[in-house]
């Protein structure tokens, strides 16, 4: 191996994701080491009960919803703040969407146009509201979210009147389209949680925006006094988060086949937890979209684990939590390790 | 970098340490291909269980029924079958689709399902019909789904048996709460419409409200406090779940000479209740059913090959105090161990 080859795969393995990236494979290996297998009925042969294209496409797609959410949550984290309404977010999101789509009685393409304008629309707003009071009120994010967690899922509920409202079956076509993979396996979902994911590491890394987040959730004084317009920065973090909540919204939406005021219900936990598993700091300045993704599958990946070993289930809060808190040590041992190594 | 990897690697290996130390039980479908090759001859079929909610002890009741009957006929049959326990903790239609996806994709021979939230559910039942696993409904029914058959009561009558009972008891006139639980359910919105049709018929019976809440039984018994406290209107309470009747709470709380309850459901934690006056008649499902009876149906249908009915209705029992002491030894029959011993001393 050349030296010019060692220092690449050097750098390769000091990023931040390559650590979940492995803990991921491991579980992987060891879920198809330990699990059985079964004769599948479709192919008439026998596969892993874990490795196999549907249980894997099925994690994938469990894990959508979450990644894409953590996506804009880690915006938040990285610029110092939190939201906790996402899952309101996402109901809300999902029940206006769906009743908009019944009220004009569309079921065509049209309609998932419509309805990814919708419903991302309704998070932007609802996202921006959570920026506005944030900045304008000078409330904590954590005060803010905490009460609009509970406004947005009580005008889901009021305006849905606690119903479950069908979505068009265009919507549903699309979102469960197999794009010429075999029967039952659909690649949608996870190929959104690709391309959000992208775009946000791309918006972090890459534009000017991105990393003046990076510079408030560092020092949001030395920000101002740097002359970035801090409040306008944090009004658009909470949007971004909005937006990839109605991404989700619709998503799931699509997908089920139907929204409600109860759906999502605990997802922000899941969502922090997979911000925070992916190495977003909640002191803020730290964290980017792949590893918020990463850190998605993982919890996911853990839930699975927990079935498809057939684990008493009824551990499964214990154990998430206990691999939330035992991945952020990791994670600040690593950073003090590799901040020890730096100074040597 | 290598100290992280190897405390990743130590995390794993905890794991898989603790996932040795929290295996479930051991009539649990794991992984035993060397069972199986010992045994060639021996068929097994693994039932994938899927419930409203893990902390509601009528399910766990319907779990006591499927495992016993899976027993029942595994000797009989000679065939192994498991029942695979995959109910979520809480209420949530989505993570019931997904669990019934995780099932067909590790190869489960059939579903048995009360569905939180039917419209979340029948695409992903669609999809599991259509890979050859078929799906069978209990208590809460997927009507617009493929599932081949559903076993329970008839909500709309079931709801309209609790306003009858009630309006009997008071005479045909009342101020009624309605007290139901989680407000998408299907089958409780059904409850709830029988009982304000039955209501109708009697002209100085007046529903003031319907009333719902989490379906634990800390959340609904705090409802119905809540809920007297801000309509003291209210004589009678039609409670077309049991759920406040789930804890003693409501036994100081409820005053018969002041409202008059008839609920569903006679599970042990509720007959105190019938014992001291304060509720005169439960209606019990006989949750033990839901499991016995669909595991019953379900081995007709996927392994005898014989006609299931697609509509198989429960009905419902009536409990009053002259009752108690035979539903008690009912229930005890059924496997219930925490039925207090004086509802069995006075059957003697």
């Amino acid at each position: 191996m050349t030296t010019g080859s060692g220092k690449k795969l050097q750098i390769l393995l000091g990023r931040q994701q390559s650590g979940l990236v492995i803990v991921i494979l491991l579980l992987v290996v060891i879920l198809t080491t330990l699990t059985g297998s079964h004769i599948d009925r479709t192919a008439g042969k026998s596969v892993n009960n874990f490795f196999n294209s549907h249980t894997l496409m099925q994690t994938a797609t469990d894990a959508s919803f979450f990644a894409v959410m953590a996506v804009g949550a880690t915006m938040v984290i990285i610029s110092g703040g939190i939201d906790l309404s996402v899952g309101s977010i996402y109901a809300l999101c999902g029940v206006l969407t769906a009743l908009m789509l019944r009220h004009f009685q569309i079921d065509s393409p049209l309609a998932v146009i419509l309805g990814i304008l919708a419903s991302v629309g309704l998070g932007i707003v609802c996202g921006t509201l959570n920026g506005l009071m944030v900045v304008g009120l000078e409330v904590h994010p954590f005060i803010i979210t905490l009460g609009t967690m509970w406004i947005f899922r009580g005008i889901a509920f009021v305006i849905s009147k606690a119903e479950s409202i069908l979505v068009p079956g265009s919507l549903t076509a699309f979102a469960k389209a197999n794009l010429g993979l075999s029967p039952a396996l659909y690649p949608v979902a996870m190929l959104i949680m690709i391309a959000v994911t992208a775009a946000g590491a791309f918006y972090l890394s890459k534009t000017v925006m991105g990393r003046h987040i990076y510079a408030i959730g560092g020092n949001a004084e030395a920000s101002r006094y740097a002359g970035l317009h801090v409040k306008r920065i944090t009004i658009s973090v909470f949007a971004i988060s909005g937006l990839t909540a109605g991404i989700a919204a619709f998503l799931g939406s699509a997908y089920y086949g139907s929204a409600c005021c109860g759906d999502a219900t605990g997802y922000e936990l899941y969502v922090i937890a997979s911000a925070v598993v992916g190495g977003a700091s909640l002191s803020g300045g730290k964290g980017n979209a792949v590893s918020a993704m990463l850190g998605a599958i993982l919890i996911i990946l853990i839930r699975q684990s927990i079935r498809t070993l057939h684990f008493d289930q009824n551990y499964e809060w214990i154990i998430i939590g206990a691999a939330t808190i035992i991945a952020v040590v990791l994670d600040k041992l690593n950073a003090r390790l590799t901040l020890q190594r730096a100074m040597k | 970098m290598k100290k992280l990897l190897i405390f990743g690697a130590i995390l794993v290996l905890s794991l898989v340490l603790i996932s040795n130390a929290v295996k479930a039980e051991p009539n649990a479908p794991a992984a035993e291909p060397n069972k199986s090759a010992a045994q060639p001859q021996k068929k097994s079929i693994t039932i994938t269980m899927i419930a409203k909610s893990s902390t509601n002890p009528v399910f766990l009741s319907a779990r006591t029924g499927a495992e016993d009957k899976a027993k029942e006929l595994s000797k009989k049959l000679g065939i192994d079958i498991k029942i695979d326990w995959r109910t979520p903790p809480v209420e949530d239609g989505q993570v019931q689709a997904q669990r019934i996806a995780q099932a067909v994709n590790e190869g489960t021979d059939c579903v048995l399902l009360s569905s939180s939230d039917a419209s979340k559910v029948t695409g992903v039942i669609n999809d599991a019909v259509d890979r050859g696993v078929p799906v069978f409904a209990f208590d809460s029914d997927a009507p617009n789904s493929k599932r081949f058959a559903f076993y329970g009561v008839d909500d709309i009558e079931t709801g309209q048996m609790v306003m009858k009972n009630l309006a009997e008891l008071v005479k045909g006139k009342a101020n009624v709460g309605i007290m139901a639980g989680n407000q998408n359910a299907p089958n409780l919105q059904k409850r709830v419409q029988g009982a304000k049709m039955e209501a109708a018929k009697y002209p100085d019976i007046k529903i003031v409200g319907t009333f719902y809440h989490a379906e634990t039984p800390q959340d609904a018994a705090a409802e119905v406090l809540r809920v007297m406290n801000a309509y003291p209107e209210i004589n009678a309470f039609a409670m077309i779940g049991g759920w406040p009747l789930f804890t003693t709470t409501l036994l100081t709380d409820l005053d018969p000479n002041k409202v008059t309850v008839v609920a569903v459901d006679a599970l042990p934690a509720q007959l105190a209740y019938i014992e001291k006056g304060i509720v005169p008649i439960l209606l019990a499902q006989s949750t033990y059913l839901w499991g016995s009876v669909s595991v019953e149906l379900i081995i007709d249908k996927i392994y005898l090959h014989k006609e299931v009915p697609v509509m198989n209705k429960m009905e419902l029992v009536k409990v009053t105090k002259e009752t108690l002491p035979q539903w008690a030894k009912q229930l005890k029959d059924w496997g219930f161990t925490d039925v207090p011993q004086r509802y069995l001393k006075e059957q003697k």
